[in-house]
């Protein structure tokens, strides 16, 4: 039993965190508005780096290693406010991967294909046949759109959807459409009988929403050491002191589970869908808080634009709602049975 | 990053779990008195006697000499099969042997740790003062150097079962003039010296529960030869104890914990009735108690994690804060699932009782604003 990285994993990260703070410093935010989806040109170079097919296996053209690695990925994804786009991409290639098109398959884990993703924003039905009322993330320019529920998930093509009007993004760097599915057919179906695919999308979530409550906490603390009032540095203040400190215990928690949770999904284990379930609550719970107080100990410049934090904090209100928030997260987990 | 255990621990693992399945006493643990030390000291006696008191600790003095991951699954099975805690032993197991083997010459370590594993000595913390809490390091009781014996002079209060224990990991003021960490000693009290007198303290559960005593020497001698780690050395061997409760142990509680909300979860069921409970707030809370107990314990992996990788840094207090936070919710939960009969407090129904103990979750062994200055100072590098 090791929670730590492995050196193995340890140099997959270092290759990631050279290339994203390299390609994707959160400052990029700033610069533009939503204008179409500005990360998929990482996405290429993340494929040919390996990193969306990291956790598929290598016989259906992934790098097959596990979601332990995926998740660590991810988290810093979230660190870096990478488009939730990507989600497409690497969930998309498992349905890719197990419908056997070799030729999709290589456009998936190459970044070439354009891939949104899709939030119902009420009940819907999900399927053979596919109908109800969606949100679609950066996908104004997809070719394809990922579609997930507890059933299974399913591709479709982005002219599938009828009605799709643009309409602006409370998080504003995200491109945001509402679109309908009227009874159609995903081109590609995989239920969730064949890949635990719900559990693992819940489970990049959370990993996600882990590096937004690490991202967050490093910026109050940092904030905290230099900022000076009453002649000494705000974070000698317990007012200030305490509110990091709880952030780092969120943050601390979040992560936790996360790796766990990825370890019990690695193993094929029976609480799968338990701990990533679980991993998601803490993680959005950890994010969507570690980000509101660290406006708050950023004071007034942290209510403005140009400090970056109220661009974690629309991330983290994005990632909770994104298929299933923490009340109905909760009330699922209240349902599963006790596990080991 | 892995969640294997080795097959040898596996094997570890069955054999605690029949051993722990043929042994846990049955029966109520008695709740306070003479009778709550005989129970105690029975059952360490047992866990001593079978060979699994001290599973990481040495060899040479009665322990398994066997790694943390060993101590967690211990402690683990220990917790599955509710095996009753035996709190008076937690003082010796927890914070003056492990404080022996780290800072002990070989006299103490041959003298004390043995008896400790056995339950043939309980020991207590003598270290809070009525003027020296969350700032232990004013402390004030003093003591001189007569001979080849110290003499200790003032008070120590909070002392949780004081007056059962036959040993105390005492802290003395050892140099007045010294700065305040430098002047202090880790002394082991013999709680039979003359001079010592105790006043028992009544706590907030319920009419004559007594847990603290307050202790008072006047003029106690203290042979030189108890002192650990040297003379005015004690600061520094008392930051070592105050780690260790920070440490595996606290996974027998979570596991416990965990067990608890699954209870919770049945009788707020048969209360509330499951669909209406799925949307309502006592289901909300539960499920995210739920969530967080998943988390405490996968802290907990984590703390395991770095100490095997030598990491020993001041992280395992973000664990020890998540749970401190945790079980207060949980059993302040209980009394919501509960209901009307949460004004009820009879003495062989433990939920109201541990809810009132709950409150002392975050105060004891630092408070949550000490250990929040910890995390803010020491992890988290923030100007003191």
């Amino acid at each position: 039993m090791d929670l730590l990285p492995s050196t193995d994993q340890e140099q997959i990260l270092d290759t990631l965190r050279t290339f994203l703070a390299d390609q994707a410093p959160v400052g990029r935010l700033r610069d533009h508005g939503a204008i179409g989806n500005p990360d998929a040109r990482l996405w290429p170079e993340l494929g040919a780096l390996g990193f969306i097919g990291l956790g598929l296996p290598e016989d259906q053209g992934g790098i097959g290693l596990t979601t332990a690695e995926e998740a660590l990925v991810y988290r810093e994804f979230g660190r870096h406010l990478i488009s939730p786009a990507v989600l497409g991409l690497t969930l998309g290639a498992r349905i890719v991967a197990n419908a056997g098109d070799a030729t999709l398959r290589e456009d998936f884990l190459s970044g070439a294909a354009r891939v949104g993703i899709a939030n119902p924003r009420g009940a819907v039905t999900l399927g053979a046949r596919c109908s109800g009322d969606f949100h679609l993330f950066d996908a104004d320019t997809a070719a394809w759109v990922l579609v997930i529920g507890q059933e299974g998930a399913g591709l479709f093509r982005r002219e599938d959807f009828a009605a799709i009007v643009s309409v602006p993004a409370t998080d504003a760097v995200i491109t945001l459409e509402r679109a309908r599915l009227d009874d159609v057919a995903p081109r590609l179906w995989m239920s969730d009988g064949d890949d635990p695919l719900h559990a693992r999308a819940l489970l990049l979530l959370a990993a996600y929403a882990v590096g937004l409550a690490e991202g967050t906490r490093d910026m109050a603390v940092d904030y905290a050491k230099v900022r000076e009032q009453f002649g000494k540095p705000i974070g000698s203040f317990q007012a200030i002191k305490h509110i990091c400190a709880t952030m780092a215990v969120r943050a601390e928690a979040a992560h936790c589970q996360a790796c766990f949770a990825s370890l019990v999904l690695a193993d094929h284990g029976a609480d799968s869908d338990f701990h990533a379930t679980a991993a998601k609550i803490v993680a959005t719970d950890s994010a969507l808080k570690n980000s509101a107080e660290t406006i708050q100990v950023l004071g007034a410049f942290g209510f403005t634009s140009e400090a970056n934090a109220h661009h974690y904090l629309k991330r983290a209100h994005l990632i909770d709602l994104l298929w299933g928030d923490l009340r109905s997260q909760r009330a699922r987990l209240l349902q599963m049975p006790t596990p080991a | 990053m892995d969640l294997e255990f080795t097959a040898e621990d596996r094997q570890f693992r069955a054999q605690a779990r029949d051993w722990l399945h043929d042994n846990v006493p049955a029966g109520h643990r008695p709740h306070g008195g003479e009778e709550m030390r005989a129970f105690d000291r029975a059952w360490q006696r047992l866990q001593f006697d079978a060979g699994w008191a001290g599973v990481s600790w040495p060899k040479d003095y009665g322990g398994m000499g066997l790694g943390l991951t060993r101590q967690l699954i211990w402690y683990e099975e220990y917790a599955r099969a509710l095996a009753p805690d035996n709190h008076l032993c937690f003082v010796g197991l927890n914070h003056a042997g492990p404080t022996i083997i780290a800072r002990g010459d070989e006299a103490q370590k041959q003298a004390y740790l043995r008896d400790i594993l056995s339950g043939d000595t309980i020991w207590c913390q003598g270290f809070s003062e009525p003027n020296a809490g969350s700032d232990l390091a004013a402390l004030k009781t003093r003591a001189h150097v007569d001979g080849d014996h110290l003499v200790v002079t003032g008070s120590k209060i909070w002392t949780s079962h004081g007056h059962l224990s036959d040993l105390q990991e005492l802290l003395v003021r050892t140099d007045p003039d010294a700065p305040k960490h430098k002047g202090i000693s880790w002394v082991i009290f013999d709680m039979n010296t003359p001079g010592l007198e105790l006043r028992p303290i009544e706590i907030m559960t319920a009419p004559n529960h007594t847990h603290f005593v307050q202790c008072f020497y006047d003029e106690a001698r203290v042979p030189l030869a108890n002192v650990v780690g040297g003379l005015n050395n004690g600061w520094n061997v008392a930051m070592a104890t105050l780690g260790f409760e920070r440490g595996t142990a606290q996974i027998k509680d979570q596991i416990r914990y965990a067990f608890l909300v699954e209870q919770m979860i049945e009788r707020a069921r048969a209360r509330f009735g499951n669909a209406h409970l799925a949307h309502d707030e006592i289901g909300s809370r539960l499920a995210q108690l739920r969530a967080d107990m998943a988390a405490a314990r996968a802290m907990t992996y984590m703390v395991v994690s770095r100490a095997q990788a030598g990491i020993h840094g001041s992280e395992a207090s973000l664990m020890r804060a998540m749970v401190g936070d945790v079980q207060q919710r949980v059993r302040r939960l209980a009394l919501d699932i509960i209901g009307p009969d949460a004004l009820e407090n009879p003495e062989d129904d433990d939920w109201v009782y541990f809810y009132l103990r709950s409150y002392s979750t975050t105060i004891a062994a630092g408070t949550t604003q000490i250990q929040r200055n910890i995390i803010g100072e020491r992890v988290l590098g923030l100007p003191r």
